[in-house]
């Protein structure tokens, strides 16, 4: 089984910085999604993550666009770019990239879940025949994606998975796994197109999205609850897994 | 109760030269003792791309020389991908009735549609197709097989007339069968006459509702060809005469395997779709008696691990419920010595299997 080869200094550079395991859940209503899954290329699969993961074969990597209009934060979108891999025999996406763009709620997301998200701006428009998104940073476009012909799934045809990001903690550099649990009340498949994609901003230089998977969008409820588990990232997760109390 | 031997043929990292010859020829010499000991079948699975989980791409290669290699043990297919962009539906009636004749009229057909996106997304198919095609591919092949001339026109292929030749020498055509992982699946097979195959166990009560069900509705099927009402479970087997040394091996196995499947990427964690409905883990879960407070070994409760007396009980569980034959997983990841696997069979052959056979034939 291949396991991560990702060097620790550089997944610590780019970690975030979480400033407390007390921090509340967040939840937010009404939240519209896109995601796009393209299989990635670029590299070894097992470059991409820390030893304490193991790569799925191929690695989907999963674009996320939330635009939240209600909730505790006010208006904000968010940006994520997750790497599908497994912490021992569980599914698991290991966060690499975060934006947003409402400071209320970058700041709010940093300080409770150490998602270091960066600044950016970020589109999320709906047309009759596509949804297109976009992630600015810096005034460069970072990402340009859209979404063609939606079409109605149920609600339970998506999934989601926990995902892990890597922070700077009290106890050290760890990745720690958000539950995010996602009531979906409409869900759309759609084809992916991929403009443009600049793996330098989302984390991951050299790679590519290679081959496209699916695309959907979807309105849901979403809470980011507590800080359950963290692990750390030099060690196989059946060893290093903690549980915080 | 059938007892076969089951193949995803796995290869352990890395992937140095002469690995994958010595995997096969470890499978060659285990399928050549299963013979001379009686088991029933040998299975192979068809799977693409899975690094080290499966390296069976070609299995009606592999059971070709499975079946030059024996006399008795029936060659299974177990499956074959019926999608069009993997296996054209002519392409595996030709190849199934060139194995039948090869082997002296001993093929048993299992049919499937892959559960993973790694070997979907590979051959560029349409996840909310598979169903369809497997069943308009399973409804054409006992035609192909027994009619002279065979034309189609279809959804997923169309064929114009033509002898699809040759014929099977099982008459009217080999057993068909369909791979059972998501629930549900066995209804599928009740519907169309055809056996089930049960590559993920249940928990037993599961086991015996579904097995129930399928006995059930069989009874007022209509056939897409002959009559296979046969239920088969997938099973690990470690027999060994020391329980401790059986289920410290066996566990290993067992703990092996759920790695492997664990990496695999099933079609619903890329593709929202509503053709798989669940996650169709490959991998046997662990079963276990209701209300039981389970095995002190650590060995889930129908596994086939443990000392001879245990596996008689673990398979007189599961002949309890209604299931016609067993299929066994012997290694992964080639983790079990050869010698040690060889000897398990020969064990099991002389101590467990006679006390499901009756006397005076199989």
């Amino acid at each position: 089984m291949l396991a991560g080869t990702r060097d620790l200094d550089a997944l610590a550079r780019s970690a975030g910085k979480l400033a407390s395991f007390d921090a509340p859940a967040l939840t937010l209503p009404g939240v519209e999604l896109l995601q796009v899954t393209y299989e990635l290329g670029g590299g070894a699969p097992e470059s991409f993550f820390p030893p304490a993961l193991h790569p799925t074969l191929p690695v989907l990597a999963v674009l996320a666009l939330w635009r939240a209009d209600a909730g505790p934060l006010g208006r904000f979108a968010l940006a994520q770019l997750r790497l599908s891999c497994r912490s021992g025999v569980r599914p698991r996406q290991l966060l690499v990239a975060s934006f947003a763009d409402g400071e209320l709620a970058r700041a709010a997301l940093n300080e409770r879940f150490g998602f270091g998200a960066r600044r950016a701006r970020i589109r999320l428009d709906r047309f009759y025949d596509r949804v297109e998104g976009g992630v600015d940073v810096d005034g460069a476009s970072a990402l340009d994606v859209t979404a063609r012909g939606p079409l109605p799934l149920a609600p339970g045809d998506v999934q989601f998975f926990s995902s892990m990001h890597a922070a700077e903690t009290a106890k050290g550099l760890r990745l720690l796994q958000v539950d995010t649990e996602v009531h979906v009340t409409r869900a759309e498949r759609a084809e992916p197109r991929l403009i443009h994609f600049a793996a330098d901003a989302f984390g991951i230089p050299g790679a590519t999205l290679a081959y496209p998977v699916a695309a959907f969008v979807a309105l849901c409820d979403v809470t980011l609850p507590r800080l359950r588990f963290a692990c750390r990232p030099d060690v196989p997760a059946s060893a290093g897994t903690e549980r915080i109390s | 109760m059938r007892f076969g031997i089951f193949y995803e043929l796995s290869v352990p990292r890395p992937f140095a030269p002469g690995v994958e010859r010595a995997v096969y020829e470890n499978a060659l010499a285990q399928v050549r003792l299963a013979d001379e000991l009686g088991f029933d079948t040998v299975w192979a699975v068809e799977h693409h791309f899975l690094e080290e989980y499966s390296h069976c791409s070609a299995p009606e290669l592999f059971l070709t020389a499975c079946a030059m290699q024996t006399k008795q043990i029936r060659v299974g297919h177990g499956a074959v991908v019926c999608v069009p962009a993997m296996n054209h539906p002519v392409r595996i009636a030709e190849r199934a009735a060139v194995l039948d004749i090869l082997s002296g009229g001993r093929l048993e057909l299992g049919t499937a549609r892959s559960s993973t996106w790694s070997e979907l997304g590979g051959f560029e198919i349409d996840p909310d197709t598979t169903k369809q095609t497997w069943d308009e591919t399973i409804r054409a092949l006992p035609r192909m097989w027994t009619q002279e001339r065979f034309s189609w026109q279809g959804t997923s292929f169309s064929v114009p007339e033509r002898a699809i030749l040759p014929k099977p020498v099982q008459q009217p055509h080999p057993p068909l069968w369909v791979t059972v992982t998501s629930p549900g699946t066995e209804l599928d097979a009740a519907e169309r006459g055809i056996g089930c195959l049960g590559v993920a166990a249940a928990s037993f009560k599961e086991q015996e509702r579904r097995t129930a069900e399928y006995r059930r509705r069989i009874a007022n099927c209509t056939p897409i060809g002959a009559l296979n009402s046969q239920v088969a479970t997938l099973n690990f087997l470690y027999c060994h005469e020391d329980a401790n040394e059986a289920a410290r091996t066996g566990l290993g196995m067992l703990g092996l395997f759920g790695q492997e499947n664990a990496q695999l990427l099933f079609t619903r964690e890329a593709y929202p779709t509503r053709a798989y409905g669940s996650l169709a883990n490959l991998a046997p879960a662990p079963v276990r008696r209701e209300g039981s407070p389970g095995d002190a070994s650590g060995v889930p409760e129908g596994m086939a691990i443990g000392d001879p007396e245990r596996i008689v009980r673990a398979i007189k569980e599961w002949e309890s419920i209604g299931v016609d034959g067993v299929n066994f997983l012997l290694n992964a990841l080639e983790v079990i010595p050869q010698e040690k696997v060889l000897a398990s069979l020969r064990l099991f052959a002389r101590e467990v299997m006679p006390r499901f056979r009756k006397q005076g034939g199989p």
